[in-house]
């Protein structure tokens, strides 16, 4: 069997998902030769940038009219799109204030010549094109995309935990960072598969891998109201990386 | 007749940028080195938010630099709010900062710029026929990963470093294993300085250059101390950390999202070979000697230079890195929590060298410790205008004005900087 055509792309981010690949130092060379990779400009300046390809992996969001149609370019010419890291999946951090007047702040921040960026509302991959599969985290987790990776070279499709970081956190026996210290973690709403990190350095979750599909919202919040912490700082520290299920407000 | 050379989208670099001159019979009439994200707005967007969220939101500025942002971040909140790390808390992230930059620069160096100077085009094209050095290079990037996540609990977008200390200090188990991961370091970076050596020679332009960074006398480290320093020709001048805003006189530029740093008229250049310059004295003794035999004199009048700078850190940071946990294990880890902070109304600025060169984060909290302002000035905004600078240099010191050849030339000096484009959209805010 021929070698599946990649292409790893970038919209707006912080290039963190494509760095956790160059990251796999012990498994990049052998990564390389298991795929016949056509497109990558962060690591190669020679790419066939029309080609068609068997799977595209992007990151960051789509922040501008020249995110949007990169995005729809790399679509159209791609069997397979898998959406890398929490900005392709979710929104991310650019996304973590969707009131916020984007024209007021883009004066604010370039002068008179801000309204003349080009600069759109963020938006998850998936809110543009169709997206085949989510790897979600900010970063991705390295362990994650290996597997993934090498679940589609042998024509399967990968699993990604479906339960929330508190899952993990119990597996690792570690004393609750809200239970216990009443600090104000997002493991019981974000979606494992980070093996707990934050909390198993006795720091609270931030939620940076967005939610988790069977969270019992209700009853988180009842706890945080228990807790007493302010309603406002809950909401902004849930919103920070993706959007809280059912809530559009 | 007008000519133009341009590289529309920039490779091997991060992020999405581009370059174009213009020449009109011969002579230049437009250098731009352009910037191409979108603009994320993240210093308008924390307004509002708490002094407890603020650097896990801003470290997502950067990967590659993501250490630093998060280490210059916690700076600016504990300047503002008077909270004063422990002697071990301050040692814990200066090595801390040791790993990211080990990272970066393997990084940079033998997977974004050795491919020009070999001619392939990438790191894997390389290792086909190079194997040895691609795998000397991946071991030197995982080393700094492995101090990154050692101390940082992950490689990028590090999580342990928090406002006052560190989440979980290290075990002696993990100091060890550390430690051999140095000792091949060092060995490593050995043949790390054999294989730039033997690097054909890559001399585009030449000019007296300013340079600007972070003073660090004692150590050539990349987190501690509040004094810039800026250097010309020999002669330096201090600048207060308090004081960055007169490195910058902000210009915003069409095209560009890149407002254009220069002091006092004049353009500067931040990295390696701007510490070098300011800090040689704290070299280690084996660095210092790495600098002759890879040809590097002080004061440099050629960027390509960065990358000798780059490799010459390298070697100090396995070095003083080694030496770093050696004490940690003497002296033992302090089991000490993280200094208590309260919120407060304040300003505060945090200067810090992050790989590819000066980074400052400053902010304003109110009372009750939400942030009011902030303002992120990264090393690929200051450099900006230098960039252009030796752009213009490159061309016009050119013996051919072929435009291919001139593009690679181009493309090389971009890359020495070793750009983070991601980075360069986050400027000054503009003020009265």
């Amino acid at each position: 069997m021929s070698k599946p055509t990649v292409g790893l792309f970038g919209l707006t981010g912080c290039a963190g998902d494509q760095l956790v690949i160059l990251n796999c130092e012990d498994q990049l060379l052998d990564l390389v030769n298991a795929l016949d990779i056509r497109d990558f400009l962060m690591a190669s300046s020679a790419n066939d940038t029309s080609c068609e390809l068997d799977l595209a992996l992007v990151e960051g969001a789509v922040l501008s009219k020249r995110d949007e149609e990169k995005l729809q370019r790399i679509r159209a010419r791609s069997k397979a799109l898998m959406a890398l890291g929490t900005c392709a999946v979710w929104g991310g951090v650019a996304a973590l204030n969707p009131q916020a007047d984007r024209a007021k702040l883009l004066e604010e921040i370039y002068g008179a010549q801000g309204a003349e960026y080009d600069s759109l509302p963020p938006r998850a991959l998936r809110e543009v094109v169709k997206v085949d599969l989510n790897l979600t985290g900010c970063p991705i987790e390295k362990e994650q995309f290996l597997s993934a990776v090498s679940s589609l070279l042998n024509g399967d499709l990968p699993i990604f935990p479906e339960y929330p970081v508190c899952t993990e956190c119990k597996m690792f026996e570690n004393n609750c960072l809200l239970i216990e210290k009443s600090e104000v973690c997002c493991g019981p709403m974000t979606v494992a598969g980070c093996d707990a990190r934050c909390p198993t350095m006795g720091i609270a979750c931030v939620g940076c891998r967005g939610p988790v599909g069977e969270a019992n919202i209700p009853s988180v919040l009842a706890m945080f109201g228990e807790k007493g912490f302010p309603r406002e700082r809950i909401a902004a520290k849930l919103r920070t990386f993706a959007p809280v299920p059912g809530d559009h407000s | 007749m007008s000519t133009k050379i341009q590289v529309e989208h920039l490779a091997r670099v991060e992020g999405h940028g581009g370059i174009s001159v213009e020449l009109d019979d011969g002579a230049i009439s437009s250098v731009r080195f352009d910037i191409y994200e979108g603009p994320r707005l993240l210093e308008g967007l924390v307004r509002g938010r708490s002094y407890e969220d603020i650097s896990q939101i801003l470290s997502r500025i950067c990967s590659i630099c993501s250490v630093a942002h998060s280490l210059t971040s916690l700076k600016a909140t504990e300047n503002a709010l008077d909270v004063k790390v422990t002697p071990q808390t301050e040692l814990l992230r200066d090595l801390l900062s040791r790993g990211e930059s080990i990272q970066s620069h393997a990084l940079h160096l033998f997977c974004l710029a050795a491919p020009d100077y070999l001619d392939y085009p990438s790191v894997t094209a390389l290792a086909a026929d190079h194997p040895d050095a691609v795998k000397l290079g991946l071991r030197m990037k995982k080393l700094g990963n492995t101090i990154q996540e050692t101390l940082g609990g992950r490689a990028v977008h590090p999580i342990n470093a928090k406002l006052g200390g560190f989440g979980k200090l290290p075990s002696v188990e993990s100091l060890v294993t550390l430690r051999e991961a140095l000792l091949q370091g060092v060995a490593d970076s050995e043949a790390t300085l054999k294989l730039l050596a033997s690097l054909p020679p890559a001399e585009f332009c030449h000019t007296d250059t300013v340079f600007a960074a972070l003073s660090s006398p004692v150590n050539h480290g990349y987190y501690a101390g509040d004094e810039i320093i800026v250097s010309s020709n020999g002669h330096r001048q201090s600048v207060p950390a308090a004081a960055y805003r007169s490195l910058s006189n902000e210009q915003a530029v069409p095209g560009s999202h890149a407002k254009h740093s220069q002091f006092k008229g004049k353009p500067f250049m931040v990295g390696s070979l701007a510490r070098l310059s300011v800090n040689t004295q704290g070299l280690t003794e084996r660095a210092r000697l790495a600098m002759g035999e890879l040809g590097l004199r002080l004061p440099s009048n050629n960027p390509m230079d960065n990358n000798k700078a780059q490799a010459v850190e390298l070697v100090h940071d396995v070095h003083y890195g080694l030496a770093m946990v050696d004490r940690l294990l003497r002296e033992g880890i302090k089991q000490e929590g993280c200094v208590p902070v309260r919120p407060k109304a304040g300003t505060g600025t945090g200067v810090t060298e992050a790989p590819r060169g000066l980074l400052v984060h400053s902010y304003t909290y109110d009372e009750e410790g939400r942030i009011t302002a902030a303002d992120v000035i990264t090393p690929t905004a200051f450099n900006a205008a230098s960039i252009e600078n030796h752009f213009r240099f490159t061309v016009e010191q050119s013996a051919t004005k072929d435009v291919l050849v001139l593009r690679k030339k181009l493309e090389m000096v971009a890359r020495a900087y070793d750009p983070c484009i991601s980075c360069s959209v986050h400027l000054l805010q503009r003020r009265g």
